[in-house]
């Protein structure tokens, strides 16, 4: 059972991923690789706010959407210069200065040492511990989560942001402010990663720089291309299915030198033939192009 | 009456060609203006300089005697000014409906605060804008295909749910290029009776147009350009009549000397 828990608390932290991300590639049209920088960032602010000012939860929390956000713009204002591939090349070199700085300021994040005896979220008391107890506070987190991004994207700015997705000059024309836009819709894309990143922290109690490379950036954008991109359902799915593909490998009895190789492999075919057969994923509304 | 928009010595080069030269036009309130003239003449720069797509090198261009060159897109289009592409430019994905509904300016909606922390607040104000879309849908005809995706659309309808769509974003000078460009004869009627409502309702229209049927029927006021300058000014029977107008347009012969026309591009006529 707890196996499950995990499972579901791993669900849980990839839909936020996702989500946000859609919100970015699926809603507004930027094929960005950087979410698992935001996610880092959110993950380191808050756990050295826990761990070196003895800050508690909740306010770590609202620290590292806060500053993750904050620090979007890094990426944000060149979006606005940076068009098509020039954008997705910029934004992997987002992630890469990113990687290396949590990495090699060991003063700071501890580098490749990581941070461990990371606190268990505290709140007003009342301690998430065990499993089952994660599992359900994840779950309000993650629903939360989905229920305000919901209600972005049936807002009116969801509505302009897809406009600007269609046709960024129709839209300018139309009087939208695109630069504004554009970087709030980072800005809250990257609060939403980093409330993942808290979630993960404090769940694994113990972070380190390998868990947001750009592999975890690919992987996160994997799950919106086979999943879907655009709408809610098609992250969701994509979230479900890619967290627990690899697991389902273990029960075949394949050793696991073979099985990580193998889920690579796996998601490339997944999606080689999505993109060739069912360009808008599983669930999607928004085709690749 | 002053003019509502007025481009004074506006130049535009790209590279070695002067697309727009020392242009100085101006187009009075209400009134119906066509800019027409061989390709490459300057008309749709002209348009981009208008709409903020493109600067100008030297010049300004005033609306409503305030100078609007320089100023963003969005900004120009919240002052007045809307444009109906030659490519129409359709959000495709999108409903005719939401497609107009976008276009609404300074929605509350917009602001992710109110969005996420009050978000019952917008439930009022976007009842308002579905029935004001459908209003506008009414007005042009295609209220009946609200729900369909735009790119299901003719391309006539295309173009009449952007001209729904200017409407909805309040403007009151619009600017079309080639409205009727690619459009069925059928649906050019409709197109036209819209457009001349609109402008019997007060709004100004500029149009780039290439069909002289048209530009008989529509315009009040002509412009016609060549080389990036205006050679020609007057009522449509006065321009269309020109020598130099019907070598572009039908072919006849001219002299050199007066299809390059050189000098003040402004030319002086009295339009009251």
């Amino acid at each position: 059972m707890n196996y499950l828990f995990h499972i579901a608390v791993m669900i849980n932290i990839y839909i936020i991923l996702s989500l946000s991300l859609n919100l970015i590639v699926g809603v507004g049209g930027m094929m960005s690789l950087c979410h698992a920088a935001f996610y880092g960032i959110g993950a380191y602010i808050g756990t050295l706010a826990m761990v070196n000012w003895g800050w508690s939860f909740i306010p770590a929390l609202f620290l590292s959407v806060v500053g993750t956000a904050a620090l979007s713009l890094l990426i944000s204002y060149p979006s606005l210069k940076l068009k098509g591939d020039y954008f997705v090349l910029g934004s992997l070199g987002f992630q890469s200065i990113v990687f290396i700085i949590l990495y090699n300021w060991i003063d700071v994040t501890r580098g490749p040492y990581g941070i461990s005896g990371i606190p268990t979220p505290n709140l007003f008391g009342f301690k998430i511990q065990g499993l089952p107890l994660w599992f359900a506070f994840s779950t309000t987190i993650m629903g939360v989560c989905v229920v305000l991004i919901s209600l972005i994207m049936d807002s009116p700015f969801g509505r302009t942001l897809r406009s600007i997705r269609d046709d960024e000059i129709a839209a300018g024309s139309l009087g939208k402010n695109i630069p504004w836009f554009k970087i709030r819709t980072f800005a809250v894309a990257a609060g939403f990663a980093a409330v993942a990143g808290m979630m993960f922290s404090g769940y694994m109690r113990y972070i380190d720089p390998t868990s947001f490379t750009i592999m975890e950036s690919v992987f996160i954008l994997s799950i919106i291309i086979i999943g879907g991109a655009g709408n809610l359902q098609g992250p969701i799915i994509g979230a479900v299915v890619l967290v627990v593909l690899p697991e389902l490998l273990r029960f075949v009895g394949m050793p696991d030198a073979i099985a990580a190789n193998m889920r690579q492999i796996i998601y490339g075919l997944a999606m080689i033939l999505l993109i060739r057969w069912r360009p808008q994923g599983l669930l999607g509304e928004y085709k690749f192009s | 009456m002053p003019d509502l928009l007025s481009l004074q010595n506006v130049s535009k080069h790209f590279g070695g060609v002067q697309a727009v030269d020392r242009l100085s036009i101006g187009f009075a309130p209400g009134k119906i203006t066509a800019l027409i003239g061989p390709n490459g003449a300057g008309k749709t720069t002209a348009f981009n300089l208008i709409g903020g797509l493109l600067r100008p090198d030297t010049g300004s261009v005033r609306f409503e005697d305030n100078p609007i060159s320089g100023l963003n897109p969005w900004r120009i289009t919240s002052l007045g000014i809307g444009r109906l592409f030659q490519d129409v430019r359709l959000f495709k994905k999108m409903t005719v409906l939401e497609n107009v509904m976008t276009a609404f300016l300074k929605q509350e909606g917009e602001s992710l605060w109110r969005v996420m922390l009050v978000p019952w607040t917008e439930t009022g104000p976007e009842k308002v804008r579905r029935e004001k879309a459908t209003e506008l849908l009414e007005k042009v005809g295609l209220h009946h295909l609200a729900g369909t995706p735009a790119e299901n659309l003719s391309y006539g309808q295309q173009k009449l749910v952007a001209i729904a769509r200017l409407l909805a974003a309040d403007a009151r000078l619009l600017l079309l290029d080639e409205p009727t460009a690619g459009v069925n004869p059928a649906m050019i009627h409709k197109l036209l009776e819209t457009v001349k409502r609109l402008a019997t309702e007060g709004k100004t229209v500029i149009f780039v147009e290439h069909n002289m049927e048209v530009v008989r029927n529509m315009a009040d006021w002509v412009y016609f350009m060549v080389a990036g300058k205006v050679t020609s000014f007057g009522s449509p029977s006065d321009v269309l009549s020109d020598p130099e107008v019907q070598a572009a347009y039908i072919g006849r012969h001219t002299t050199e000397a007066k299809l390059t026309l050189g000098g003040e591009s402004r030319v002086e006529t009295s339009r009251n």
